[in-house]
């Protein structure tokens, strides 16, 4: 041990310097924390929060039943009855939807999974609930929590054949359907 | 008989006083350690009870009160039971010999009464650390009689931890006792009255100036073994919360939990009052005299003392959560070698330098 750190020691330096470290904390106060229930924090754009099904504007649900969401969940969170439309043979659609939002941890892999953009991440958190059964949510809920949130739809495009349900849509520089 | 009924009546009024005194305090400590430590790490604290969270410990107390009190399975109920009570009667009783305010004596129909110490006896300090070593036996059987291995650990714990630095905190002691001649708080804060070249921790001789008998080393002994024996961070093993959930009050809950706490901060405001009136001159002001006594309010002068000894005890408090909000927590390896083989040598050598400068210099 060289003097000087002996010194050191024997004077408490390291500990002064933390302690002036503190004290100058205490005395520029300056709280980087949010009192959360009075203030809230701004989200980031691409914040994930609750999932939620998503309609057109006409009305009608987006969700063509694919369950390629419950393949794409990693915690099995999405349970999908698949069904067809009544009348309507080549087109199908979720008869059930099931969220069990207590498992879920907010990936978004879902929502990339969706070929025809029918999950939407919502800006909600505050979903904290007393009993863990509420956060079993069926798709009137999910329906509901997308009508709420997104309150601008999607139109239904005009090229889809009433009867196909139309998958792709980004894919506009592919050859389009003939009138 | 209507003497000692009356001697009965005042003591019981000082007692009184003292303890709401203390109990306010305590409350006002758990407050201001929440602040101070958020202001510290730069949160705000609690800010939800009362304006900026002021009627906090009056939320904690009602909460406490109303919480469901948990005797484990297989713990002993008596033992269980009588642990924090030990514990906060001895942090409270301790309080007995300090002297808050200066060595008046009041003749009330011919009973001499001192207001401002319940007790002057010629013990004093010894009383305090015999009693302070008692507090070690409520903790221990809190952590005993609460069959559960972390409460028992944490007991364990505080026994090696008190007996280490009880140890320093006597021998830091003695260079003070070997100045004032005297074991009573009251005469030892009266040796010290003149201006802060007079406090021991400076130790100018009654007639100099210069440090000559000064007892910064025993101040520095006993501030970190006083930190210790409260179990306090950075020596707060017995309840070490990433380790032993909470030490020796795991098991506790409602009023028993509030018994523990307010005893840990109780003995703060112990160790806070008996630092001060041995290294920092008790109510002396760091002047001689008083600034009422030149203004000519000789009657009012106690209030000036009162206030300067509130002062000291609230910077030593204050360090208390300075330290809390600084330091992380010891090994138990390190606290023991710091305690045995830095503290102790420290004090020891404390002990001889001040014989031999006293008995070379006498103080009058």
């Amino acid at each position: 041990m060289t003097f000087k750190a002996w010194i050191k020691t024997v004077t408490f330096y390291e500990l002064i310097v933390g302690m002036k470290a503190t004290m100058s904390h205490l005395l520029h106060y300056k709280p980087i924390t949010l009192q959360y229930p009075h203030e809230k924090r701004t989200l980031p754009d691409n914040y994930r929060g609750m999932l939620s099904l998503l309609r057109y504007d006409d009305g009608t649900e987006k969700c063509v039943g694919c369950d390629l969401c419950e393949a794409a969940c990693p915690s099995r969170v999405i349970r999908v009855v698949s069904a067809e439309v009544p009348g309507e043979p080549t087109k199908r659609y979720a008869k059930e939807y099931y969220m069990d939002m207590t498992r879920c941890l907010f990936c978004g892999l879902c929502v990339d999974a969706c070929p025809v953009d029918a999950l939407g991440m919502t800006r909600e958190y505050e979903w904290s609930v007393y009993d863990k059964r509420q956060l079993h949510l069926n798709k009137e809920q999910l329906l509901a929590i997308g009508d709420r949130s997104f309150p601008v739809r999607e139109k239904q495009l005009e090229l889809q054949h009433p009867n196909v349900a139309f998958f792709n849509v980004a894919f506009k520089h592919l050859p389009q359907k003939p009138d | 008989m209507t003497e000692l009924s009356l001697r009965l009546a005042v003591s019981f009024v000082q007692i009184l006083a003292e303890v709401s005194i203390v109990m306010l305090t305590v409350a006002i400590m758990t407050l201001a350690e929440r602040k101070v430590l958020g202001w510290m790490q730069d949160r705000m604290g609690p800010m939800e009870v009362g304006p900026y969270g002021i009627l906090q410990p009056l939320a904690d107390g009602v909460k406490l009160f109303f919480k469901e009190d948990i005797v484990p399975a297989g713990a002993n109920k008596a033992m269980f039971a009588l642990a924090p009570m030990l514990t906060m009667v001895v942090s409270l009783i301790g309080f007995a010999v300090i002297p808050f305010g200066p060595n008046v004596t009041l003749d009330i129909n011919g009973l001499l009464i001192k207001p401002f110490v319940i007790a002057d006896i010629n013990i004093g300090i010894l009383y305090i650390l015999a009693i302070a070593s008692i507090g070690a036996y409520g903790i221990i059987l809190g952590g005993w009689s609460s069959n559960s291995k972390y409460s028992l650990l944490g007991g364990l714990r505080s026994a090696a931890q008190v007996i280490s630095y009880e140890l320093n905190v006597g021998l830091a002691i003695v260079g003070v006792l070997l100045l004032s001649g005297s074991l009573s708080l009251v005469e030892i804060t009266e040796a010290q009255a003149g201006g802060f070249w007079h406090w021991f921790i400076w130790g100018a001789r009654p007639d100099g100036f210069f440090p000559i008998h000064t007892q910064v080393f025993a101040f520095v002994v006993f501030l970190i073994s006083g930190v210790a024996e409260t179990n306090r961070i950075p020596f707060d093993l017995p309840e070490a919360e990433s380790e032993l959930v909470a030490g020796f009050f795991t098991e506790y809950s409602g009023m028993k939990f509030a018994f523990f706490v307010s005893a840990e901060y109780a003995s703060m405001v112990l160790v806070s009052c008996v630092a001060a009136s041995l290294f920092l001159g008790g109510w002396n002001a760091p002047y001689p005299g008083t600034i009422f006594e030149y203004i000519g309010l000789e009657e009012l002068a106690w209030i000036e003392h009162i206030m300067w000894f509130a002062g000291k005890v609230y910077f030593f408090l204050f360090v208390f959560i300075w330290l809390r909000a600084t330091l992380p927590r010891l090994r138990y390896d390190q606290l023991m070698r710091f305690g045995w083989k830095v503290l102790l040598p420290i004090a020891l050598a404390n002990i001889i330098i001040t014989a031999i400068t006293v008995y070379f210099f006498p103080r009058g």
